[in-house]
């Protein structure tokens, strides 16, 4: 086992590298847990001035108009695409909502029916499409024998909110603890690619390097056994990385566990981790360099984070940005942590999801190793 | 026989890097690889040690032919490579010990061949250092203790004495000479003569990919026509004089180089007397005369028309 000795004292000779990612992640981690959240949620809460544009002037429609108005500050606007556009610009409105003739058939037939304009230099707009997703959601769910059950709509749409309340009242713990996990373990996820892919990825380098792979192919170590301490290392060292997030999380907020959904968490953590590690073995087999292992890592952690909604949260982002990253599975790891289900039948697909991509790396990476050993 | 190498061809695309090559190796000798920068001496033991694909010819070790998965042939090779190839990120102790234990799995066996490893290259001092800390010829030393930690019957030396100070140079040409005492066959390969010449019981001289001559430093000398150079100084000599000197019996050759002439003979008698005997007779003065055997440059020049230094 000296392989895998010698594997993991290289690896935690780095500690610098692991140390500074670490620290600067708690160091977030303990600053998130005073102020910042509260305002995150007091935004999600603001009213907008938004105008709406009623060309159906069904019952439907009508039923939209109130539950948008119950949220919003409404504003006359002029149907002209022109002045809609002017009057974002100058602020005069947030967001203006077009609804089409023939709205109850086209919401039947599932079509892009509703038009917004917003302005995206207002990122709170984004709620008013939500809002209209949410409303569309349940008016499709109550649309029986070509009618729409609007009572139901309306009820379904405010009883929500009240069992969020009496959820959240009944269990005596504020949103923002549920924030903070959330917040925290999305934040692994750019941790947790920077330190795999950098110091995985670092004393790979080494142990790859052409004259000490040399010294390692004469001797009279199989290639096989060779290779299982090695991954027994990565895992290893993953193991490690994982454990002291978990074991942070316990630290710094551990008499919440109960009320939260530690469970999902937990399991979306460590199959997060295992997709991670998987990306870290094609990484390596693409490159030995040590700068570009480098590059990728930062690469990949920022990037990759950010447009998966580990900064930012994913509501806020734009579709293309969004669908960039669904290829990636930090995007998946990130939609688990926000949905704050309790249930793990819920969030199967997207465990699926990472599940595979990590699938998907090992074997390319395979394929490359094999195809790199031939030459 | 432990190394047996028949007609080894290796190209690098269109660089013909071993051109039918051959060698054979006694058990418990020490034998030169002797040839210029380039003339394929790394190439061959790469080969040799299945770490290169070749293109034609056959190679055995300890009698077997070798193959990348022939374990129990690896178990008994050492291979110090012409690079320091060693962890920059581990001590020189962990070196060795990383090394041996690519070979050694029993943890106490382990313990002690790295201890006798790093009193052989003595770098008991050393042992907590990392290695961009040690100078060029400590650090040669690592290398070669890397190497040889797991007590190999078989040992490559490629080249170790390069960029190495005299000090460590005699130091490590001596444990070369001890390991083979000890029972090791030792294959080295230099482009210094006078190591090969201290070294080596044979010798194999290589140029261009080919193994042009190989024998014990008497029998490659025995083979070259020149046997016996005698340099004298003039302080003034005629071209007619040294025309008719070129006459005496033996003489091969006359080479002129300041006031300094060399001239070689081959073998036979009297030679030294012969020309004595000349200068007398045409009343030349010299200021100084010695004369020298051949060396292993000579060999290597009459082989191929270059010099070997470099
Ligand atoms: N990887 C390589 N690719 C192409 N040519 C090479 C390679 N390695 C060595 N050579 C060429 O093969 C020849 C023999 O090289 P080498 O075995 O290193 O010589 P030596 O060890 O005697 O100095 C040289 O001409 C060298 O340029
Ligand atoms: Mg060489």
């Amino acid at each position: 086992m000296t392989v895998y000795k010698y594997f993991i004292k290289m690896a935690l000779r780095n500690k610098w590298l692991i140390l500074s990612n670490t620290l600067l992640f708690f160091f977030f981690a303990i600053i998130n847990t005073s102020g910042h959240i509260q305002e995150e949620m007091s935004f999600i809460e603001t009213k907008l001035n938004i105008g709406i544009i009623d060309n159906s002037n069904s019952p439907l429609s009508n039923s939209l108009k109130d539950y948008l108005e119950s949220k919003n500050n409404i504003i006359d606007v002029s149907p002209e695409e022109e002045i809609i556009r002017e009057q974002i610009f100058l602020q005069i409105v947030d967001a203006v909502v077009v609804i089409p003739e023939e709205f109850e058939e086209k919401v039947v037939s599932k079509e892009k029916v509703i038009e917004v304009y917003r302005d995206d230099r207002k990122a709170e707009s984004i709620q008013i499409e939500h809002q209209i997703e949410k409303f569309l959601l349940f008016a499709n769910a109550t649309h029986e024998e070509g009618k729409f059950d609007l009572n139901a709509i309306k009820s379904a749409l405010s009883e929500k909110v009240n069992v969020n309340m009496i959820r959240d009242g009944s269990r005596g713990i504020d949103k923002g603890t549920n924030e903070w996990f959330r917040y925290y373990f999305n934040f692994t996820a750019y941790v947790t690619i920077a330190c795999y892919i950098s110091v995985i990825g670092l004393v790979m380098a080494d142990f790859n390097e052409y004259n000490i792979e040399n010294r390692r192919k004469i001797s009279s170590k199989r290639f096989l056994r060779f290779n299982k301490e090695l991954y027994l290392g990565q895992l290893s060292l993953a193991g490690i990385i994982t454990f002291i997030f978990i074991l942070g999380s316990i630290i710094i907020k551990g008499k919440y566990i109960r009320e939260i959904n530690f469970n999902i968490y937990l399991v979306n953590t460590i199959v997060f981790s295992f997709s991670i590690l998987c990306l870290t073995f094609l990484i390596n087999n693409i490159t030995r360099n040590k700068f570009v292992t480098n590059c990728l890592s930062v690469v990949l952690s920022l990037g990759t984070s950010f447009i998966s909604g580990v900064m930012v949260p994913q509501q806020f982002l734009g579709d293309k940005v969004l669908t960039l990253a669904k290829f990636f599975p930090t995007y998946y790891f990130v939609r688990i942590n926000d949905m704050q289900t309790s249930s793990l039948l819920g969030v199967k697909n997207d465990i699926f999801m990472q599940l595979l991509f990590g699938l998907a790396f090992l074997l390319v990476g395979l394929y490359l190793s094999k195809t790199a050993q031939e030459v | 026989m432990v190394v047996k190498v028949k007609n080894l061809v290796k190209r690098y695309k269109e660089i013909i890097a071993l051109d039918h090559f051959n060698m054979e190796v006694d058990e418990g000798e020490v034998l030169g690889l002797l040839g210029p920068n380039g003339c394929g001496k790394t190439t061959a033991i790469n080969c040799i040690l299945s770490l290169l694909s070749f293109d034609k010819g056959e190679i055995e070790v300890f009698g077997k032919k070798m193959s990348p998965d022939a374990y129990d042939i690896k178990r008994q090779i050492g291979l110090v490579p012409q690079e320091v190839s060693v962890f920059g990120n581990l001590t020189v102790r962990e070196n060795i010990d990383y090394f041996c234990g690519l070979y050694i799995y029993d943890k106490n066996l382990r313990r002690r061949f790295v201890d006798e490893a790093i009193e052989f290259v003595d770098l008991k001092d050393y042992v907590k250092f990392y290695p961009k800390k040690l100078s060029g010829g400590l650090k040669r030393r690592l290398n070669i203790a890397c190497g040889i930690v797991h007590k190999p019957k078989l040992i490559f030396l490629d080249e170790p004495t390069v960029a190495v100070d005299a000090q460590s140079r005699n130091f490590i040409l001596n444990g070369i000479k001890q390991l083979n005492e000890e029972g090791s066959t030792i294959i080295y390969t230099t482009h210094y003569l006078e190591e090969a010449e201290m070294l080596c019981k044979r010798i194999i001289i290589m140029d261009n990919g080919k193994d042009l001559v190989s024998g014990t430093k008497e029998e490659l000398k025995a083979m070259i026509t020149t046997s016996e150079k005698i340099i004298v100084s003039f302080s003034e000599i005629r071209d007619e004089t040294v025309s008719e000197m070129k006459k005496l019996p033996h003489v091969i050759d006359i080479e002129k180089d300041g006031d300094d002439y060399m001239i070689k003979f081959e073998n036979g008698f009297n030679n030294l007397t012969n020309l004595l005997e000349f200068i007398k007779e045409k009343e030349l003065t010299y200021t100084k005369l010695h004369s020298q055997l051949p060396t292993l440059n000579d060999v290597f020049l009459e082989l191929t028309g270059k010099e070997l230094r470099d």
